[in-house]
């Protein structure tokens, strides 16, 4: 493949151009393949440490990418955020309007493209993935803060996932699972990184 | 080595690969903005700001602007637009009013009211770096009394692209992040929230 390749800063310009246009024609026909990392799993919410009082809680959601919102994305994870928070047996009720007692869960969902600068950054430790070829991988941090008016301090958790994408005949990724397309590989992202945040803020002994 | 920087500087193009192509799929040559999404820093900003609830009232483009800069904006081959009867002066509105919603100050009968004027609408998604600007008049009454009137700007820039499917979703959510951004720069002026503040 390398002796393909054009030299000099235009022939790369249009190397990467004809590339990223290969690439896109391939999500769009079908081409690609989508596998969500296998590193984290879905927590089952009956494995959550529940309060013995649960009490009612307002939720804000936004999709980021690279830390801008993305109101689109947003609008449509929402619905399914919000219901699995609900189901999560957490709170005693899930409203996107205050509150009685005031408190608050902001949960974030950022997008942010993984190159090789995230690996300086430890982004990847623990997923699993390469970045060679074809493959194409994309990381999702997700993170709560979840706010009582009675308590000195909000708590704040996180949790990381990718998904990446394969093109053409490339071999799939260790340690993870294909999706039938990209909406199953998303939203399958979306209840996993979501039920493992959860489980962090549960098991938080200031969490009550 | 050369082979190696073309696939790297694939990687971190393709890196937004996958909302890239969401946005494709969506066919993005005209398309509306997103519905505004409550900002938890806004929220927090309303909630501590001491101030009364209110109603959303009046906005509108402001007289110096034209108005095909209020109805429409031009990403390179993308026309986006306000879901709101076409007008980007009311999806400021209805960012400030989602704001203020979710801090449990929003009030339709409320007698303080805040009436907007869009004076400032700019987008510029550039092969390098990318800017964008929005600037609002915001007038506030209390029971008609005028206690509040200012401008107010604010603008970013980021990381743009040669790509035209990497430079226009990022620079559509960039521009669309203004509007919060700006709300949240209203409810972060003193002279506002001491006009607001609980009489």
């Amino acid at each position: 493949m390398g002796h393909c390749l054009p030299t000099g800063a235009a022939g790369a310009g249009r190397f990467i151009t004809r590339a990223v246009g290969a690439m896109l024609v391939a999500l769009l026909t079908g081409c690609a393949n989508f596998y969500v990392d296998g590193t984290t799993r879905e927590v089952p919410a009956a494995q959550f440490k529940k309060m013995a009082e649960p009490k009612p809680v307002q939720v804000l959601f936004e999709f980021q990418t690279k830390g801008v919102v993305n109101a689109r994305a947003t609008d449509h994870l929402k619905a399914q955020v919000i219901d699995q928070v609900k189901a999560s047996g957490l709170f005693a009720s899930v409203d996107d309007k205050p509150v009685a007692n005031g408190s608050m869960l902001s949960v974030t969902l950022n997008n942010v493209p993984l190159t090789d600068d995230a690996f300086s950054k430890g982004f990847v430790t623990g997923l699993t993935f390469g970045l060679a070829g074809s493959k194409v991988s994309d990381g999702y941090v997700c993170t709560m803060t979840y706010t009582d008016p009675k308590q000195p301090a909000p708590l704040v958790k996180q949790a990381r996932h990718a998904i990446h994408t394969t093109l053409g005949a490339n071999g799939a990724p260790t340690n993870a699972t294909k999706a039938d397309n990209v909406e199953a590989a998303v939203r399958t992202m979306t209840r996993q990184i979501v039920s493992n945040t959860l489980n962090n803020l549960s098991q938080d002994v200031s969490f009550r | 080595m050369r082979i190696m920087m073309n696939i790297k500087a694939l990687q971190r193009i393709a890196g937004a690969s996958l909302l890239a192509a969401a946005a494709l799929m969506t066919g993005c040559a005209h398309q509306p903005m997103g519905a505004p999404v409550a900002s938890t820093d806004n929220v927090q900003k309303a909630r501590t700001a001491s101030a009364a609830p209110m109603q959303v009232g009046n906005f509108a483009r402001g007289p110096a602007m034209d108005a095909g800069t209020d109805t429409k904006i031009s990403i390179r081959a993308t026309t986006i637009f306000s879901p709101y009867k076409d007008s980007f002066a009311l999806y400021l509105k209805e960012t400030l009013a989602t704001d203020l919603r979710a801090a449990g100050l929003l009030d339709p009968a409320s007698p303080l009211k805040i009436d907007g004027f869009l004076i400032e609408n700019k987008v510029d998604p550039a092969m390098s770096l990318g800017t964008g600007s929005l600037a609002a008049r915001f007038v506030v009454t209390r029971a008609g009394s005028p206690v509040y009137d200012k401008e107010l700007r604010v603008d970013a820039t980021w990381e743009s692209s040669f790509v035209g499917a990497v430079a226009i979703p990022a620079a559509i959510n960039q521009y669309t992040a203004l509007y919060r951004k700006l709300v949240g720069k209203l409810l972060d002026d003193p002279a506002f929230r001491s006009a607001v503040g609980r009489s």
